[in-house]
């Protein structure tokens, strides 16, 4: 047990000092949008999926903006740079950004 | 059970010959009634020509029958108001004769009528059916016509170009206004004879249907000095005539009612030394004696009565013949002078019901039915209360054998007929099973309907009612008419939410992460450091593009949206592009 508290706290502290601060920010978002997702979720194991697209059109923009964010924080992390090698950070987050207004045009059309 | 049958002979046309075939029936009062009925719809539907009114006043002068007042003066003024001098001779033969038989006052023709007519009978132009026409009307007009020889050549090489029978039949009637110079028709008749088709060796008629028969059998008959039919030949013609009786139109009522005519008066016609002839009139002479020489019933070829003669009826022409006979179908053959025919008759005689016995009887015979005797006209004194367990049992007594014997159960307008089994010894006996009969509960009247082709006095009569209560309930009527019951659209209902407190809680914890977020993002240290005027513009657009799919979501239409969105999505394409190619050459050095 004691190991696994040493690991964590070796974990953490790695992070803290070895990640940069863009790949904290992206983390911290990742973060808001899993409990987000998590919590819309148990809503709909306790209460009910009434109104099913609803529900839907939230938990699926939830999972779909974690996947965004996941895959701009791979283009942005400067320990993949060479399998991005063309594309740079801000070229990431324009797709980023582009891909979250169709996204959301279409989460806005479901949510009824 | 022996009937008096009355056999009225004037009643029956009979076509004496002393080698033919005769043949039945003629132009009976209701046939008369029937054509009268169309040729005064004729009289009625005037259009603007002139054949209308004119089938209509001719036919009623043949059938010897005045026209209404009201029906003279309309016609009068109808003719008078369409009528031309120059119209065909047809038209003017029509008019003109509608005019004569019509009594109507003044002068229909002029002058220039006659004019015509004469340049019509001079033309060589001219179809038989013309001359004729006008030769007609001229006759009418008691004007001689000018020139026979010319006119009969015309139409001697009119002929020779159309011999259609249309043709000829105008030709034949032509000639016979010519006097002597028509006679060269008479090499023409044999021809025109051998042209009628025989239908199944019983009817004679023309091609071309009633009016050409019509047409050629009067253009026959009107020749002078000629004998151009046979005696059979004229019976199978009138035969012909008779199955026409209930022709429809003006037109063709007119033709019937003119070949009938001429077939009565000419000298050939078999009808001459009958009875009556074929319009229905008694002859002025009847022969006599008239004989019934034997009576056959038809069944079983069993000689009932032979040699009786007939004694003399209410007028001249009616003759009586007493049948005491048992009732059926019998044979009889008649002689009246020197001739003879066949007819057949139908002997009546009423029928009547020794007892009938009604009631329920059990379906497995445990019991014995429980029957009640009635009397006709009497009803049962109360209903029938019957259950599926139950046959209903009729049983009854007449007379002599029938054909016809039913029991039918009606209720409005739902009925069932059951058919009465012919026992031994005239007894009938019908037994109906409830369960498998009726489709359900109710109450039923029962109807005898009892009857005979030589029975004198059918019979239906009500017996009572049942009531059958089989634990099936009648069906609801359904009314084939009317509103049909309304539809009711009804939506899915909203399935039920949970308490607001519920919503609101959950509302609350899926906003708790953003704080989450903010409070993580302050303590890694975020900051706006590279937030510069450039990039406002890129800011604002991204606002605007949100509160666009805000608005989509309030009220908007995808259509509206998008035309929103293109341009503010361009415009924030453009900013961003800037700012961030900015960014990055800043980091670049």
């Amino acid at each position: 047990m004691p190991q696994i508290g040493s690991v964590i706290s070796k974990f953490y502290t790695e992070y803290n000092t070895k990640t940069p601060k863009k790949l904290k920010v992206i983390d911290a978002y990742l973060l808001y949008i899993l409990l987000t997702g998590i919590v819309q979720f148990v809503y709909c194991c306790l209460v009910g999926t009434f109104p099913f697209n609803s529900f839907l059109s939230g938990f699926i923009s939830c999972v779909s903006s974690f996947v965004l964010a996941v895959c701009l924080r791979l283009q942005v992390n400067p320990e993949n740079k060479s399998q991005f090698s063309g594309i740079s950070p801000e070229r990431g987050f324009a797709d980023f950004i582009f891909a979250h207004v169709v996204l959301h045009l279409v989460v806005m059309n479901f949510i009824g | 059970m022996f009937s008096r049958f009355v056999f009225l002979l004037a009643l029956v046309t009979v076509y004496f010959s002393t080698t033919h075939a005769s043949i039945g029936g003629y132009i009976c009062p209701s046939d008369k009634k029937k054509l009268f009925a169309v040729l005064v719809k004729a009289l009625i539907n005037e259009e603007g020509d002139f054949s209308t009114p004119y089938y209509g006043v001719k036919g009623f002068k043949l059938l010897n029958e005045q026209l209404p007042t009201v029906l003279v003066k309309d016609n009068c003024a109808h003719i008078k108001q369409f009528y031309k001098p120059d119209s065909s001779p047809e038209e003017n033969f029509q008019a003109l004769t509608a005019w004569n038989l019509l009594g109507c006052t003044g002068k229909l023709q002029t002058d220039a009528t006659v004019t015509h007519l004469r340049t019509i009978l001079e033309n060589t132009k001219a179809s038989t059916a013309e001359i004729r026409y006008a030769a007609e009307a001229l006759k009418l007009l008691n004007i001689a016509i000018p020139n026979g020889q010319k006119v009969a050549q015309i139409i001697q090489s009119r002929l020779k170009e159309d011999d259609s029978l249309q043709s000829l039949g105008h030709a034949l009637h032509a000639a016979a206004l010519l006097g002597t110079a028509g006679n060269f028709i008479l090499d023409r008749i044999e021809e025109v004879v051998v042209q009628a088709d025989e239908v199944d060796g019983k009817l004679l008629q023309w091609e071309g249907g009633l009016t050409t028969t019509s047409l050629l059998i009067t253009g026959l008959l009107r020749i002078p000095g000629a004998r151009p039919l046979t005696a059979e030949q004229a019976e199978k013609l009138a035969a012909y005539l008779l199955t026409r009786r209930t022709v429809q139109t003006s037109k063709g009522a007119l033709a019937l009612i003119e070949a009938a005519t001429s077939l009565a008066v000419s000298d050939v016609t078999p009808v001459s030394i009958s009875i009556i002839d074929i319009l229905g009139r008694p002859l002025k002479t009847p022969p006599s004696p008239v004989v019934a020489q034997s009576a056959t019933r038809i069944t079983d070829d069993v000689v009932v009565l032979s040699k009786q003669p007939l004694s003399p009826g209410a007028n001249p022409v009616e003759f009586v013949l007493p049948l005491r006979l048992e009732p059926g179908q019998y044979r009889i053959a008649l002689s009246a002078g020197t001739h003879s025919t066949t007819l057949t008759v139908r002997v009546l005689g009423p029928v009547t019901i020794e007892w009938v016995q009604i009631g329920l009887s059990d379906a497995d015979g445990s019991a014995a039915p429980r029957l009640t005797k009635l009397q006709h006209p009497s009803k049962l004194p109360a209903a029938l209360h019957a259950d599926s367990s139950q046959h209903l049992t009729l049983k009854l007594s007449i007379s002599r054998v029938i054909h016809q014997a039913f029991l039918r159960l009606y209720s409005g307008k739902k009925e069932i007929i059951f058919v009465a089994e012919p026992d031994s010894s005239k007894l009938y006996k019908i037994d109906v099973n409830l369960a498998s009969e009726l489709a359900h509960s109710g109450t039923f009247e029962m109807e005898l309907i009892l009857g005979d082709s030589v029975m004198s006095n059918p019979l239906r009569w009500t017996l009572g009612t049942l009531e059958a209560n089989l634990n099936i309930a009648e069906p609801q009527k359904k009314s084939v008419r009317g509103p049909k019951p309304e539809i009711k659209h009804l939506f899915r209902p909203a399935e039920k939410r949970p308490p607001e407190a519920v919503s609101l809680l959950f509302t609350g914890l899926t906003a708790a992460p953003l704080v989450l977020l903010l409070i993580l993002w302050l303590k890694i240290g975020i900051n706006f450091g590279n937030f510069t005027t450039l990039s406002i513009p890129f800011h604002l657009g991204f606002g605007g593009i949100l509160y666009l799919f805000a608005l989509f979501w309030w009220k908007l239409d995808m259509f509206t949206t998008c035309a929103w969105l293109i341009p503010i999505g361009g415009f924030t394409f453009l900013a961003g592009q800037k700012l961030l190619s900015q960014i990055a050459k800043q980091k670049k050095p």
